[in-house]
């Protein structure tokens, strides 16, 4: 298996005839940064943690929300391992999912990032966040964005695709549900094998194999295209434009630099990416050994993420924390059962909840200050990006879709963190979290107004710079 | 308990009154309901999920002007009858969307092609939910993820038919032959000969012009780096990600009555995908040539002789798979305190009673969709007749055996079937009652939603000694009921079967009231009466053959595809629902015979 090497290797180059030439080892710079007074942010990221939060534990307490006021909080026991990080962070408090309508648990992760109820197909009826803003945001990177999903297709959707575990929808008009990646080993390959120096030539010929087939291929697809009726053109046209970011890929040669770097490789052959086709519906096919590599599989897939944004991979991502079933077990906190099981399927039990969500927590806290570790030159990567954290609903006993957990971290678009937003002024109807997308959108220059179901949004957030 | 709201307001119970048609934000009103099979009021306990109900309501039946078409983002409104209005002459074919190779198709086609048995598509992303079958041709969007691993399962295809010289004999007795000392020219020759030999397979249909050549440049300009070998590999990695390979392009002909139909070797492809999920075999390719395939005996001879090989019986399998909750017997959990005799290897043999009976009863004994519903008998082998209380059964080999008919009758009543929708140590009569009817009544049934959908919570274990009691509220609370009466009594008619499949007259020390109904009305006894039931309403053929329609065409048929399933309805009927003949009735369809005239699919 790949080993991470430190400084001494050769790169390649792409000479001007297109010839790899390799070359002593150089320092550079990432080209990619934000140039000092270009306010728009620059990268934005996705995390999916299922079940919501303890917003009432039985005896009246709620274990999310902070206590205090704006600038001067204190953070919840839940989110208590975020406090190196809490200055670059945003806690939000009172916002509703009111498009999320549909079933009580899909409804949440369709609506999460698209702000639209459930469609006919039961899939989202608009385009994902994640997917418009790489539309605005992906012109230097080699693919417009990356999914990766941890422990992902337990319980009902055994492994496949489904409402009930998809986050992100095409920005294609047919808001196509997108699957997430789930090999670690398989993203690791395909992501940063070229920053893996040994056998390039062999890795060289390869690549160049596979771009004349993506090439014949490419030109097969376009002349098919134009001999096909107004539907079916639409079909081979989105297979085409596929293959077409896989060539682009291709040609964008990952090069390590200062902040480019191969992540730390982690042995993951304990977990497996597609034990989901063997779930049943209850979560009682356990998988112990899958389950137990939960925290390293996690950590690998961050790690990766933030090396895919420093590399210029991509400029978005999104991370699933394993989706609205959740049904697998935390062999290394001691839970027997699976999440749901202690969302309510076994009764309500906060104190287990509570110990789940406050684990995400310092997942969460770990990617961030991870992207704080990455000096752009003069900021962070974490400065110039926005990190979405949310889950599809907020108290899991009710499937309540009020005052629903959110946090945003980082600085792009002049987000300003260190502060809880959840002092609303209670004679207005409640906010919408169609607005908090749209503001989202704003960060990152994009003007609009409205995203999502036009009936549940009432305009931009605000607040948020 | 709740807040005051009238019932007649609420949008759930206005939607089961009329029909099942909620209301979503686009304003479409479409009678596919994705979410009714996602059912059930149970809170998160729910049964099957990656099937879709086809939905045939009653209300909808008085055709509604619903008919709306398909999920397409073109939008194909083809629909719209109000139930009288559309000629269904001879040679109208409404839709006919390109359909791409499923992984069930791809793994058998790289079988057939190159002898691959990896079944490598399996490392394809998941299929959307679609009809249930994964063929939807409305549910195959292309992701990324899609692509890189046509790239990937390609490579490893590739690689394995050309590992040795022995695997290239098999692509080609020339290939075998080359070695190092081969004279180019000789080299040359045998990989053209090849590339025009299995290209033709590939893309089932001869080559066009530039076909062979520009994979021949490709050949030439890897051997001009690479070896022989890599250089064949490279031209079946490329043929596998060819638009040509992954997708059944049709472009059809014009017959001798001026009407479009699918080509020769296009119909060749038709009809072995329909009837053994792969490629046309070498006498398929034969008839293409021939203008066979393009006189609808032509094709009816052909899918005689399709159906009748031991290859369709794959498809026959992977279809009620689908249908029926058989696929994951084998990893049912069931607590060994409560139920010591049932196993994992006994769940697996569930799963081969049902394949086996649906064989005999399909290949062997009447064929009708009746016998499977009321048969009285059922196969097992020694361990499951130990399991159920047969004698006379030793041994792996399944055999007959006769029911007890005062306990069972019929597919629906077997082992598997009744503890495969279940997914805990208690029977949930809402989960079997919303599987019968969704899945063999077409009944569409909605989800709750909003504030009903805020309340909703299982039944406490102990709230009740009897699963009917259990579940009381469902008949009980108004709102509730208004959905619930048509799915929870056909389950509570099923409740003498125990969460592993055996019968019980008790449960709980209470003596169990298997009395219940079908949503067509009908009351029924017990679960024998409530099989009679349901292989005397009408419903319930309607509603196999539309199964049948959605796989055989890949599509969910709605209100648009009204023509097509009268002609479906009637031909089966006619046979006595003789399910052979249902599918051989499909061939000789409009919509199996003909395309589309240029522009009425945009």
């Amino acid at each position: 298996m790949k080993k991470q090497r430190t400084h001494s290797r050769r790169i390649f180059l792409r000479g001007a005839a297109g010839v790899a030439i390799a070359m002593p080892w150089l320092e550079f710079t990432s080209t990619s940064k934000a140039a000092p007074g270009d306010s728009a942010a620059r990268r934005f990221v996705a995390v999916y943690t299922p079940g919501g939060t303890v917003v009432d534990n039985g005896q009246g307490q709620n274990r999310w929300i902070p206590t205090g006021s704006e600038t001067d909080f204190t953070l919840s026991p839940i989110l208590a391992p975020l406090e190196p990080i809490r200055h670059k962070l945003l806690v939000l408090n009172g916002l509703r999912m009111t498009s999320a309508i549909g079933e009580q648990h899909q409804s949440g992760i369709c609506a999460l990032l698209t702000g639209t109820p459930q469609g006919n197909n039961g899939f989202a009826q608009g385009p994902s966040i994640d997917q418009v803003i790489a539309s605005i945001v992906s012109g230097n990177s080699a693919i417009p964005s990356l999914q990766l999903a941890v422990r992902w297709g337990t319980g009902k959707s055994h492994g496949l695709l489904h409402p009930i575990n998809s986050l992100n929808f095409e920005n294609n008009g047919a808001s196509s549900p997108i699957p997430p990646r789930l090999d670690p080993q398989a993203i690791f390959m395909s992501l940063f094998s070229s920053l893996e120096p040994d056998d390039n030539s062999e890795l060289l010929a390869q690549l160049e194999r596979k771009k004349s087939i993506l090439d014949l291929v490419d030109r097969q697809f376009t002349g098919l295209s134009g001999k096909l009726s107004a539907g079916d053109k639409h079909k081979i046209d989105q297979h085409l434009e596929k293959i077409r970011e896989l060539e682009m890929s291709l040609e964008n040669m990952v090069v390590p630099s200062e902040v480019c770097k191969l992540p730390q490789w982690v042995d993951t052959s304990g977990y497996n990416p597609g034990t989901g086709i063997n779930a049943d519906d209850n979560g009682q096919v356990k998988d112990q050994s899958t389950d137990e590599q939960i925290p390293q599989v996690g950590r690998f897939m961050m790690d990766m993420l933030v090396m895919a944004l420093a590399c210029d991979v991509t400029n978005v991502g999104s991370l699933q924390w394993t989706d609205t079933e959740a049904k697998h077990t935390f062999p290394w906190l001691g839970l027997a059962q699976h999440h749901h099981y202690y969302q309510h399927d076994g009764g309500f039990r906060p104190v287990e909840c509570e110990q789940i969500y406050t684990w995400y927590s310092e997942q969460h806290a770990y990617l961030l200050q991870a992207m704080d570790a990455v000096d752009m030159g003069g900021h962070t990567l974490l400065d110039e990006s926005v990190v979405f954290f949310g889950s599809e609903l907020s108290q899991p006993s009710s499937h309540s879709k009020n005052d629903v957990p959110f946090l945003l971290g980082g600085g792009g678009g002049g987000m300003r963190g260190g502060r809880f937003l959840g002092h609303f002024d209670l004679s207005l109807p409640a906010r919408s979290h169609n607005n908090l997308l749209v503001s989202i959108l704003n960060l990152f220059g994009d003007n609009r107004q409205t995203f999502g179901a036009p009936d549940h949004c009432t305009g931009p957030l605000g607040g948020l710079t | 308990m709740r807040g005051e709201v009238s019932i007649a307001e609420l949008p759930e119970v206005r939607s089961c009154l009329d029909g099942g048609k909620p209301t979503r934000y686009d304003a479409r009103v479409n009678t596919r309901i994705a979410l009714g099979v996602l059912v059930l009021a149970t809170a998160c306990y729910s049964g099957r999920t990656a099937d879709q109900a086809a939905t045939e309501t009653d209300s909808h039946s008085q055709g509604d002007a619903s008919g709306d078409a398909s999920g397409d983002a073109t939008g194909d409104e083809t629909g719209g009858e109000t139930g009288d209005a559309l000629e269904c002459g001879p040679g109208l074919a409404e839709n006919s969307p390109l359909r791409r190779l499923t992984k069930f198709e791809y793994n058998n086609t790289v079988q057939a092609l190159l002898g691959d048995d990896t079944s490598p598509a399996n490392a394809f992303p998941s299929e959307e939910l679609g009809n249930g079958f994964g063929n939807d041709a409305d549910a195959q969007a292309v992701s990324s993820l899609l692509v890189e691993k046509y790239v990937a399962v390609a490579e490893g295809v590739a690689a394995r038919a050309t590992a040795t010289p022995e695997d290239l004999a098999r692509l080609a007795a020339c290939a075998g032959e080359v070695t190092e000392g081969t004279d180019r020219g000789v080299e040359d020759a045998c990989a053209l000969s090849f590339i025009e030999d299995f290209v033709a397979r590939a893309y089932r249909r001869p080559l066009e012009e530039g076909e062979a050549e520009e994979l021949f440049a490709l050949q030439q300009l890897v051997r001009a780096d690479a070896t022989f070998a890599t250089s064949m590999a490279t031209v079946i990695e490329a043929v596998l990600q060819s638009p040509s390979f992954l997708y059944r392009v049709e472009r059809g002909v014009v017959d001798g009555k001026g009407r479009r139909r699918p080509s020769g070797y296009e119909m060749a492809t038709r009809l072995s995908y329909f009837f053994w999920g792969s490629m046309p075999d070498e006498e398929l390719f034969a008839a293409a040539q021939t203008d066979e395939l393009l006189t609808n005996e032509g094709v009816l001879a052909q899918a005689e002789r399709l159906l009748a090989d031991p290859r369709s019986r794959t498809v026959v399998r992977f279809f009620f798979d689908h249908l029926l909750p058989i696929s994951g017997l084998s990893s049912l959990e069931r607590d060994e305190m409560l139920y010591p005799t049932f196993s994992a290897a006994i769940g697996a043999s569930m799963t081969e009673e049902t394949q086996r009976f649906l064989e005999h009863v399909i290949f062997e004994s009447s064929g009708t969709w009746n016998e499977a519903l009321t048969a009285d008998y059922t196969f097992v082998n020694g361990p499951l007749a130990q399991y159920y209380g047969y004698e006379g059964v030793e041994g792996e080999e399944f055999q007959q055996v006769s029911l007890d008919t005062t306990q069972r009758l019929g597919l629906m009543t077997q082992g598997g079937v009744v503890a495969g929708t279940i997914h805990s140590n208690l029977t949930n009569p809402v989960v079997r009652g919303s599987h019968l009817v969704q899945k063999l009544l077409c009944i569409a049934i909605p989800l709750p939603t909003g504030d009903v959908l805020d309340q909703v919570k299982p039944p406490e274990p102990d709230s009740g000694a009897t699963a009917r009691e259990r579940y009381i509220q469902h008949s009980e609370d108004p709102v509730c009921a208004s959905c619930h009466k048509l799915m929870d009594p056909a389950g509570f008619a099923l409740e003498n079967y125990d969460a592993v499949g055996l019968w019980r007259d008790t449960e709980n020390g209470q003596l169990i009231d298997a009395s219940g109904s079908l949503p067509t009305g009908a009351s029924v006894s017990g679960p024998v009466d409530l099989m009679r039931k349901l292989a005397a309403a009408p419903e319930t053929y309607t509603c196999f053959s539309r199964h049948w329609g959605n796989f055989a065409y890949g599509r969910t048929l709605d209100g648009g595809d009204k023509c097509l399933k009268e002609q479906i309805d009637s031909a089966f009927i006619e046979s006595g629902n003789d399910i052979q003949a249902l599918l051989l009735a499909i061939t000789q369809t409009d919509a199996f015979l003909y395309l589309p005239e240029p522009g009425a699919d945009q």
